[in-house]
């Protein structure tokens, strides 16, 4: 036994807490804040590229504005040269952001963090420290993206508008260090995931609780598992792939560069190779989530927890196989996009086996329509809808019409903005008063919903009808017979926007001013994993000092 | 000098462990704590199996072109990396605390897998028991009662050392 660490201070000043923690639940704390502020920044970024299609030609993103002095003459006439590069750098930043800073960290660092140690028995992670370094070299990561947006870029401008998947030639050929900061944002986020997921790996492996074995292990942990495995085996590839790029870029190589005998094809390769399974790592903790949630406000337990399982697994396994159906239009033999076609649509199979386990756990349930809930069944019904036009584009031929489409752009964002971040909103109001002590208040957390249901279906539902006539996505502008659906697309995305705006509110009001939460398990007995026996929040954080008798004397009667 | 004085100690207080804890009659209570390790070592083979399959995927697309360096130096490493930390975690796992009672002693043994075992010994009559939430460690248990606070179970969950507080005062309330 090692002498006591007798001068450890039991209450921890704000700086070691937050800034030097080694506490798998302050880590998980700070991953959801700062996903949250990365999200913001990054939802921002839509309400201002929202606001300019919301009308046919280009009203807000113009030439004029990069020098307002200069061109004050011609901004009082009301003359706009279109700004295409400031309209890529946003789609560029929000892709970016949103799919490595903000979806991966909430749900895999801030919740997996939070919750998949209490969950498998684990005292903490396996390497407290490794955690906290991994958190620390997301932040940095974070902050090279951000500088990523406001450096000299291409076109004489600030930024890089590439697209988030970097696609070479234009990335090797984008001017300034914009893009060199991407490339080492991309760096730095990827191996702190890649450190994140090994502590994962371990924890969840090597730590588990007598008796936990891995047929026990809740369904959240095991997602948790399955995206770090993704993790581990795609970012190492992506790692080499954006290396190649930076050197192509600074060393003269030609590894995507035709010239010098390379192939701009392989970096796509490359690039989806990882990218696949990345959207797997964005909705797979998901499922993990909804899973506990339908189950407690069924109040039954899951249906069919091994195929729930081995579903994910199966998910998981092929999405690295599957990774060309996102290039079926570069030329590719008719034989490889059979194969890609056909391995995409077995994907419908494990999702499906996970889909109709959720209703079937709904089943002759007492159903209970709190907050968590709603967001799961807006999940459930959104995410299907994100499928159901998945395996439209999956077909080859089909994909021909649709591809770069807005018909893509609903898909993507029906799986992800409606799926993934459903399953955030989804988590924190299932373990907001876990995590605080504080529970929110119930018409809030539903107002919310409302709001954000309607304001994502009223976005991005009328982008199929668009993609079905054909306007192509990462544009500016657009000819006028596309107006009609892109306006109403717009009010949605500003109704979604006030949702978000409305969330931050409920958040800062309940974390200081919501009702306390004494209740361990305050979800009834059917939220039945090991964090519902703890305290709220678990117990060092709400560690009480005993009134000191100096308190008490201090106002003499 | 100096470490050679505390090694002197160290040895002193070895021998002085030793010299009490060897004794014919039977100990009240006996429990050797270890941090639990769920993972066999034929897991740990599956683990880098599959880890190194998933790897030759990409990889063997490459086999002959220079792109394969690109990927094969990063895809090495975190195997390598995912290798040493499994290890590690089992090398860490391997910290052992030896608990005896007797009815006038109570000793302990912690045997640290880096660095040289530590001995404690008390009577159990004036030892004390404190729990406190600490940055790290949550119901951190130290006892004081020997020569120096020490701590107890510190790799346990937080119930489990609660569980072995309740049942070493138990045992030490009996005797």
């Amino acid at each position: 036994m090692a002498d006591a660490a007798t001068h450890d201070h039991a209450r921890p000043g704000f700086f070691t807490r937050w800034f030097m923690s080694t506490n798998h639940k302050d880590i998980g704390i700070l991953y959801l804040f700062v996903a949250g502020a990365l999200g913001f920044v990054s939802v921002c970024f839509t309400v201002y590229m929202r606001l300019e299609l919301m009308e046919p030609g280009v009203q807000y993103m113009c030439m004029e504005n990069l020098d307002k002095v200069a061109n004050a003459a011609a901004l009082a006439a009301g003359e706009c040269t279109p700004n295409g590069h400031l309209w890529n750098v946003l789609i560029t930043g929000h892709g970016i952001l949103m799919m490595f800073f903000v979806v991966i960290p909430a749900l895999f660092g801030g919740f997996g963090n939070y919750f998949m140690p209490l969950m498998i028995g684990a005292p903490d992670m396996a390497f407290p420290r490794m955690n906290n370094l991994s958190f620390w070299m997301y932040f940095t990561g974070a902050t090279l993206a951000v500088l990523s947006i406001i450096t000299p870029g291409g076109n004489d401008q600030m930024g890089s508008g590439v697209g988030w998947v970097l696609y070479a030639p234009l990335s090797t050929r984008e001017g300034g260090m914009s893009m060199d900061f991407a490339i080492f944002a991309v760096h730095v986020s990827g191996a702190s995931s890649i450190l994140g997921a090994i502590n994962m790996i371990t924890t969840f492996l090597n730590m588990r609780a007598p008796g936990m074995t891995l047929h026990k292990v809740p369904l959240f942990a095991w997602s948790i598992f399955v995206t770090a495995f993704l993790i581990l085996l795609s970012l190492p590839v992506l790692a080499g792939a954006i290396t190649m790029l930076l050197t192509d870029r600074n060393f003269g190589t030609t590894f995507f560069d035709p010239a010098g005998g390379g192939d701009p094809i392989l970096y796509q390769h490359l690039l989806w190779f990882f990218g696949h399974p990345e959207v797997y790592m964005i909705i797979v903790p998901g499922f993990g989530i909804v899973s506990h949630i339908i189950s407690t406000f069924s109040r039954k337990p899951i249906f069919g927890y091994l195929p729930m399982v081995y579903a994910m697994v199966a998910i998981g396994a092929l999405g690295f196989v599957v990774w060309a159906h996102h290039m079926y239009t570069v030329g590719m033999s008719l034989t490889q996009q059979s194969y890609f076609m056909l391995a995409t649509m077995v994907i419908a199979v494990p999702t499906g086996i996970k889909i109709f386990s959720w209703i079937a756990t709904m089943w002759g349930g007492s159903i209970e329509m709190k907050t968590p809930m709603l967001w799961a069944f807006g999940f459930l019904f959104l995410f299907t809808v994100g499928g159901v036009t998945g395996i439209v584009l999956s077909q080859a031929g089909v994909d021909r019409a649709y591809h770069d489409t807005y018909y893509v752009v609903a898909h993507f964002h029906y799986v992800m903005s409606l799926g993934a971040v459903f399953c955030i909103f989804a988590g924190i109001y299932y373990w907001f008063a876990k995590m605080s002590g504080r529970q929110y208040p119930e018409w809030a957390g539903k107002l919310h919903f409302w709001m954000m249901f309607i304001g994502a279906n009223v976005t991005f539902f009328p982008q199929h009808f668009l993609g079905r006539q054909g306007m192509p996505r990462r544009y500016i502008d657009y000819p006028e017979q596309f107006a009609y659906w892109n306006e109403i697309s717009s009010y949605g995305a500003f109704l979604s926007f006030a949702s978000f705006v409305f969330f931050i509110g409920i958040v800062f009001y309940s974390l200081i001013w919501g009702k306390k939460e004494t209740n361990p398990a305050y979800w009834g007995e059917h939220a039945d994993t090991l964090e519902w026996t703890l305290s709220n929040p678990p117990p060092e954080h709400t560690f009480e000092i005993l009134p000191k008798q100096s308190e008490w004397d201090k106002n003499p009667h | 000098m100096n470490s050679h004085t505390e090694l002197e100690k160290a040895e002193a207080e070895a021998l002085a462990f030793f010299a009490a804890t060897d004794r014919s009659d039977p100990p009240l209570f006996k429990q050797v704590i270890r941090p639990h390790r769920s993972l066999p070592i034929r897991g740990f083979v599956w683990i880098i199996g599959i880890t190194c399959i998933g790897f030759l995927i990409p990889l063997l697309a490459f086999i002959g072109s220079k792109v394969l360096w690109g990927l094969l130096i990063p895809s090495c490493s975190t195997l390598f990396a995912l290798w040493y930390f499994i290890q590690r975690s089992y090398r860490d796992g391997e910290i052992t605390e030896i608990i005896t009672l007797w009815p006038d002693l109570l000793a302990i043994h912690r045997v640290n897998p880096k660095g040289r075992d530590q001995y404690w010994q008390a009577n159990p009559h004036w030892v004390q028991f404190h729990i406190k939430d600490t940055t790290k460690i949550e119901g951190y248990l130290t006892l004081t009662g020997g020569n120096r606070e020490i701590e107890l179970g510190a790799f346990l969950t937080p119930a489990q050392r609660l569980d072995l507080r309740r049942q070493l005062e138990k045992a030490i309330r009996l005797g």
